[in-house]
């Protein structure tokens, strides 16, 4: 699935993913249905608007055609911490209470996997011949580490890119202050959680920061495009597909 | 949406300063205190699960579980009242109080207090409440409402205290913390010993013992619970643990959570008012079960909210709460939240209503740095959704709305978008309409710079949408030959942390003991009296409180033995009933024959302990006949200490400033 972010202002991330995941030999479906996932709808409280959106994304997902193989249904791979966290958990809230839709619903959230996860967990895989010269640090988001508790799978595959020097990156589970409609309610708390993350960043000296969602990523390089500094904010599949130093 | 007041609150805290370098402080010294104090709880994980689902057992039978409760605590010999709301609750304590025609009333830190507005409700009856514990005297003295669970006054620094208690209390302005330490403990002092009524909260009820459990660091807890001749305990109806063994539990999560200790400097046990017999204690026991809105909220989709143990862990690692701190949580009345941070968020509105509290929900980017820090695992970021999705009782008649605390725009917004992306077709469209737009918008720069009324644009450009987003690029996308990588194994998982080695429990617990501050001089039975004689001789101490081992062992030394609860003595004596090796505590115990008032109201604490009353730790002697034979008993780790100006420990608050312990091999044992 590409979430509605990278499908409207970072295609360049999907298409990264694509190619890492072409060169693992995998064969990677696009149902052209998909749009958004519902959860800016469904973080703002307001459900009503978020179960259209999850009923469209359940058909649409329900419709892959099963691997010849193993005729087992294929996994959906996303790239990004909180879509993934909606899918499998946020959709089983949204219908806890519906008979007909939980059932489907879990059916999604158990062939469900964030992009990194996916890699480490299910394929084995950390070494993926990756380039990218030069320091890095990685920005692990919120809904990644804690709602899905992945943080060992981004950090193992970032270790095995050539020629880049993994940075810490100080206090690394503070939030960037994004939280989707929470960055637009709440400026003034929001603009104060980015400016100590950028604040982190900058006590690195890394020129750039990886981060597993595009949430985090249009947040935090919003903030530093604002501020004129020249640090960029990039999606760990854009890492991972880079052969040459040509990003 | 969010209430004006509200939105200003947030601003004038981040624009403070002095708040802003005290809720920084706060953060990072509790959050690497609390990691660090569950290092030593190798378990810890195995634990926290534990204790969720024996919260979660309590609250799904919690009226089967209260009865039994009630039913141990009146055969026990405490007085048991339950009330409905705030208005009941106060009326009970203001009958109780006229029957004994009481005016002064010592109140150690009690949260329901806070929710129910008990000290203005006593005021206006004519009765003087006085806050005892340094932090809730501190904000009571300036008119305010804690700003913390268990920190109260974390939104001072030391300078705004100095000028509390020189203009308050007619001190010379001073900016030394023990002295102003001292200061409080001086008058509060007086407060203890001529209460009317001693007033506490409850951490846990025990329900097969009926016991109370207050854990207190500065030894407030324990003055109101003891001196005055009434004890009135206030405790929301869900505090409950099954047994004395969920306790150990709990008391292993609690203290690590809240404060970064590995038991509170006192835990206290109490079982039934003074018996025949005994030689202190109050006549009375009364304990008033508030309900204030939590049935109502357990019968609600945020019944989670219940199993919380008040550590204010979750306070600690918001990053809202370190903006805002406690008192920028406020009603749509500007009235303050009774309960702050990202529980307080769910509990406002689960008590008292979404109406009036439900926009503090949306003060969250649901980070979910409360639900990790929180040491029963409640879900809070599902909770803190619940109540946006209007799940939250309303307070009221009125049918609950969907996003709570979100502005008609924005809603309006949501739906215009969801009703395009249930449409691919459309969606693509209005895509590229996007793009095209944002291109007029901004022309030269992939980043737009909106207006700061739009929210995104008060601190972060946006990005220019696309021309050509992925579903327009997928199908130039799907020619790249397909290479085999072959599986690499997984790698192993990291083994989890050696057990900690195993010394010796007589080392161990004097190492734990002097990490707390405490002595320990290990001697002969024979030797006792002359360790003792010398010890009070370099303090200048004649005369002493003694329990009846105490007066035993000093019997021919020529002191003065005191044997009833005298504030004059400077020093007291008590055996130790039992010693934890793995927090340095003591367990000493109440009743005829002992004297808890000497544990706690001299500057200098000496008691023996046996050797062989050792064990590993509090699971070991917490359910035992004598814990629950006793009418009260302590847990005693280090002596009293505070940290409630600018979080700077403080040694001896109201407790003794000296612990020593005399630890012997050949007393005959109990």
């Amino acid at each position: 699935m590409i979430t509605c972010l990278i499908d409207t202002f970072f295609p360049e991330v999907g298409e990264a993913m694509l190619k890492v995941l072409d060169r693992l030999g995998i064969r990677v479906e696009f149902p052209a249905e998909q749009t958004c996932c519902g959860q800016p709808a469904f973080n703002a409280g307001l459900c009503s608007e978020a179960r259209p959106l999850a009923e469209h994304t359940i058909c649409t997902f329900e419709r892959l055609p099963r691997s010849l193989k193993t005729s087992e249904v294929c996994p959906v791979i996303i790239p990004s911490g909180s879509c993934a966290v909606m899918l499998r958990h946020g959709y089983l809230e949204l219908f806890a209470d519906d008979p007909i839709w939980l059932p489907r619903a879990r059916a999604l959230a158990a062939r469900t996997y964030e992009f990194s996860q996916y890699l480490v967990d299910h394929l084995g895989v950390t070494d993926l011949g990756a380039n990218w010269p030069g320091k890095l640090t990685y920005h692990p988001s919120c809904h990644l580490l804690r709602g899905l508790g992945v943080d060992r799978q981004p950090r193992l595959l970032l270790s095995q890119v050539h020629g880049a020097e993994v940075i810490d990156l100080p206090h690394p589970d503070e939030c960037c202050g994004f939280g989707g409609v929470f960055s637009v309610e709440h400026p003034e708390l929001s603009a104060e959680m980015l400016k100590r993350k950028i604040g982190n960043l900058e006590d690195t000296q890394a020129p750039t920061l990886v981060v597993g969602d595009t949430g985090c990523l249009m947040h935090i390089q919003g903030g530093l495009k604002r501020q004129g500094r020249s640090q960029r904010v990039v999606h760990i599949a854009e890492i991972l597909a880079s052969r040459d130093s040509v990003l | 949406m969010t209430p004006k007041i509200f939105r200003e609150r947030i601003r004038t805290s981040i624009a403070d300063e002095a708040l802003q370098a005290a809720l920084d402080g706060n953060a990072e010294r509790r959050c690497q205190g609390r990691i660090t104090a569950f290092a030593s709880l190798p378990d810890h994980s195995q634990r926290r699960q534990r204790a969720h689902a024996i919260r979660l057992e309590v609250i799904t039978h919690l009226e089967d579980y209260l009865s039994r409760f009630i039913t141990q605590v009146e055969a026990n010999g405490i007085r048991v009242y339950r009330a409905a709301d705030a208005t009941a609750a106060i009326n009970i304590f203001l009958e109780i109080a006229s029957s004994h025609n009481a005016k002064l009333v010592a109140k150690s830190k009690s949260m329901v207090s806070e929710e129910i507005n008990l000290n203005h409700a006593l005021e206006a009856a004519g009765l003087r409440p006085v806050e005892t514990d340094l932090g809730e005297y501190i904000v009571q003295l300036r008119g305010e409402r804690p700003s913390h669970i268990i920190t109260p006054a974390v939104h001072l620094r030391r300078h705004e205290v100095g000028a509390l208690f020189h203009e308050k209390l007619g001190i010379p302005y001073t900016e030394d913390i023990p002295v102003l330490t001292d200061t409080a403990r001086q008058v509060l002092r007086e407060v203890f010993l001529t209460a009317d009524i001693g007033m506490s909260g409850v951490n846990f009820g025990v329900v097969e013992t009926g016991t109370l459990c207050i854990v207190t660091n500065e030894g407030n807890g324990r003055m109101v619970t003891t001196l005055p001749p009434v004890h009135i305990a206030l405790m929301g109806m869900e505090r409950l643990l099954p047994n004395l063994d969920d306790l150990a539990l709990f008391l292993s999560l609690l203290p690590r959570s809240a404060t970064a200790q590995k038991l509170s400097v006192y835990t206290n046990l109490i079982h039934s008012p003074r018996r025949s017999g005994d030689p202190e204690g109050p006549q009375e026991r009364h304990l008033i079960i508030v309900d204030n809105g939590r049935s109502r909220l357990l019968s609600s989709g945020l019944q989670e909210a219940l199993l919380c143990i008040r550590c204010g862990a979750c306070l600690n690692a918001c990053p809202v709460f370190r903006e805002i701190g406690g008192h920028g949580y406020v009603a749509l009345d500007g009235s303050p939240a009774p309960y702050p941070g990202p529980i307080g968020s769910v509990i406002s509105p689960g008590l008292f209503g979404g109406q009036a509290f439900g926009h503090l929900a949306q003060a969250s980017s649901l980070c979910g740095a409360c639900r990790e820090a929180c040491p029963v695992d409640i879900d809070l970021p599902g909770l803190l959704l619940r109540v946006r999705a209007g799940k939250a009782p309303t307070g009221t008649t009125e049918t609950s709305t969907e996003a709570v605390g979100i502005p008609a725009p924005l809603k309006t917004g949501l739906k215009i978008f969801r009703l395009a992306a249930a449409r691919p077709r459309l969606f693509g469209l209005l895509q590229q309409a996007a793009g095209l737009g944002s291109r007029l918008l901004s022309p030269r720069s992939n980043w737009m710079r909106l207006p700061a009324f739009t929210g995104w644009g008060y601190s972060k450009d946006l990005p220019r949408p696309v021309l050509k987003p992925f579903r327009n690029r997928w199908a130039d996308l799907q020619h790249e030959s397909l290479h085999e990588f072959k599986k690499s194994d997984p790698p192993p998982v990291s083994a989890d942390a050696a057990p900690p080695s195993t010394t010796g429990l007589k080392e161990q617990f004097i190492q734990e003991l002097q990490a707390l501050g405490g002595e320990c001089l290990p001697c002969t039975r024979a030797q006792l009296p002359v360790t003792i004689l010398s010890l009070l001789r370099v303090r200048g101490i004649e005369r002493l409180l003694v329990d009846e081992a105490g007066a035993e062992v000093l019997s021919a030394s020529g002191l003065e033995l005191v044997r009833t609860p005298d504030p004059t003595c400077r020093a007291g004596l008590t055996r130790a009933t039992a010693g934890l090796a793995d927090t340095g505590s003591l367990l000493v115990t109440g009743g005829a024959g002992d004297l808890l008032s000497a544990s706690l109201l001299p500057e200098t604490h000496l008691a023996i302990l046996n050797i062989s009353d050792l064990h590993a730790s509090l699971p070991d002697v917490l359910n035992t006949r004598v814990v629950r034979q006793a009418p009260a008993a302590v847990v005693i780790s280090g002596p009293s200490r505070t940290a409630d100006i600018e979080m700077t420990l403080t040694i001896g608050v109201h407790g003794p400033g000296e612990l020593i312990v005399l630890l012997v091999d050949d007393f005959p044992t109990l």
